[in-house]
């Protein structure tokens, strides 16, 4: 499988805290990676370093071969980074439908001059961005969901809700931060089986997620991480079963 | 029935004013009191374009915008990187700053004023036809700032009021989207300061001062932050109550305080009682109606 994105020596500190150590990590094509380790092992910080959230103070990134290294954050993800939210950040003032147009590619009418001068390409811009909206809601079991605000959404549809939105700008990588915290039921399954497909698709994905039983049913690999640094790679099982790392991961 | 074309012209000026400091703050979240300085540039600009540098006046007003509107690019771009309290802080400085400058140079006339300023109008033309224009004018802004925070436009920056990051990681430019939000609102600001320059022919400096920024602040406060309507009803609330005071018949010395207790006492009341304005702008954003089976779904 090709590289999809690959990670070089990325490293950052927030004066005495290290939270990325030198990190070295590939993600391939088609692939899901589970990223587990204790509170403040550097997962999340890891995530925003990778989509341009933080700077990093050194080390490199990039995607499909492309440098993303000194990108800001919107470029990154037109270039196909995707990736979600611990603490959901969804639009409250937005429908779902429209928190999923927020996500779509190629939107002009979010440029003023464009919007002003060029109405008709807008609304063809605007027919399409809907019309993909509305295939990735049925996609993610969300159709009865479109016009309702996303606050009143059960919180399960609403993790499904930010993975979706995520979906619409056709990423090639994504970063799930702990999409099942909080979910069960339906949802659960739902997500479960959409990461499969999106992997199925040749899409490489990265997950944090505390609940074990989802790494090890869906992910090909586990990153143990501790004190921003990767320990350890390998099978997800094989990660349990080592003891040294069961200790750190429960600080006894 | 100068008077009252006067009340009518600086009413729709107003209207201009406090809609487009309302898509700035209301709509764009960039909490900024500088919108009187790009008054003023609009104003400054277009007289001395048209006074000392012989454009005629119809080309000059739009051209005192464009000036307006450039300028607020230059202040926008360093300080919308920074947000909240900090942008206010810095907009508080523009403010104080680029009016400093206007009192202490000499081709802007100074303190005292910049006088002779061509009229629009040729003599003898009946004033009504300059207040058609001017309201004219402050439909077409309103209409086009609705248009705007309804369109697909609106619904981003409603989104980027509400998570600026969820917002970069999607894909999108907040910068690039307040730099313009910021260039819109402070060209008509700019647009409003030409139509005043070339109506009364005379500026003074302290016609555009903080005082100005309470006053544009009140009106939206007042009448609605993030509505269409809200800020065109503070507009004539704040534009006809001072102008009510003023026949009370009290002691010239008290005119002045009374406006300032009226407005700072009219934002406290709001705040207290009614935070939403006279005209509230509900919670969830709502777009012009492109929805096939809208109806079916929700």
């Amino acid at each position: 499988m090709p590289v999809s994105l690959e990670v070089r020596g990325l490293s950052k500190r927030f004066g005495g805290i290290v939270v990325a150590d030198a990190i070295d990590l590939e993600l391939r094509a088609g692939r899901i990676v589970g990223l587990i380790g204790p509170n403040g092992a550097g997962k999340t910080s890891f995530f925003n370093l990778v989509s341009g959230v933080v700077r990093p103070d050194s080390g490199t990134v990039a995607l499909e071969g492309r440098d993303l290294t000194g990108m800001k954050a919107h470029r990154r993800a037109r270039l196909g980074l995707g990736r979600t939210w611990q603490s959901l950040r969804l639009f409250p003032s937005l429908s779902v439908l429209y928190n999923l147009l927020i996500g779509a590619r190629h939107y002009p009418g979010e440029r003023l001059a464009t919007l002003i001068l060029e109405h008709g390409r807008v609304h063809r811009a605007e027919k399409a961005g809907r019309q993909r909206a509305l295939e990735v809601l049925q996609r993610t079991g969300l159709d009865g969901f479109a016009h309702r605000e996303v606050g009143s959404v059960p919180f399960g549809q609403q993790k499904l809700i930010g993975v979706a939105r995520a979906l619409m700008n056709e990423p090639r990588c994504l970063l799930l931060d702990e999409p099942m915290a909080g979910v069960e039921g339906q949802a659960y399954r739902t997500i479960q089986s959409l990461v499969r497909t999106l992997a199925a698709e040749g899409i490489s994905v990265c997950v944090v997620e505390h609940n074990v039983a989802f790494i090890r049913d869906l992910c090909d690999e586990g990153v143990f991480m501790f004190a921003g640094r990767v320990l350890a790679r390998g099978t997800v099982e094989s990660l349990i079963a080592d003891r040294r790392l069961t200790e750190l991961y429960f600080g006894t | 029935m100068e008077y009252l074309y006067t009340i009518a012209i600086l009413m729709a000026l107003n209207v201009i004013l406090a809609s487009s400091f309302n898509f700035v703050i209301g709509y764009g979240g960039l909490i900024s009191i500088a919108h009187p300085v790009f008054y003023a540039i609009g104003a400054y600009g277009s007289a001395l374009l048209a006074r000392d540098g012989g454009v005629p006046v119809l080309l000059a007003i739009p051209a005192g915008a464009l000036i307006a509107l450039a300028a607020s690019v230059l202040v926008a771009l360093p300080s919308v990187r920074i947000s909240g309290d900090y942008l206010l802080i810095g907009s508080i400085g523009v403010q104080l700053g680029i009016l400093e400058a206007i009192k202490n140079v000499g081709w802007t006339g100074g303190a005292g004023g910049l006088t002779n300023i061509p009229a629009l109008l040729r003599p003898g033309t009946d004033h009504g036809v300059y207040v058609a224009l001017v309201v004219a004018l402050a439909v077409l802004s309103v209409l086009l700032l609705h248009w705007i925070t309804r369109s697909g436009y609106g619904r981003a920056m409603s989104a980027m009021r509400d998570d600026e990051l969820a917002f970069a990681a999607l894909g999108r430019n907040a910068v690039a989207m307040k730099v313009a939000i910021f260039a819109l609102g402070c060209g008509l600001a700019g647009l409003a300061g030409g139509l005043y320059a070339h109506y009364f022919r005379f500026l003074a400096p302290a016609q555009f001062d903080i005082l100005q920024s309470a006053a544009l602040l009140t009106m939206v406060v007042v009448g609605g932050m993030r509505s269409t309507f809200g800020p065109i009803l503070g507009a004539i609330v704040l534009e006809v109550l001072p102008q009510a005071i003023t026949f009370l018949d009290l002691p010239a010395g008290l005119l002045g305080p009374m406006q300032g207790i009226l407005f700072t006492g009219l934002v406290l009341v709001f705040m207290f009682i009614r935070p939403q304005g006279l005209i509230a702008a509900g919670s969830v954003w709502r777009g012009r109606a492109l929805e096939e089976g809208h109806a079916g779904q929700s």
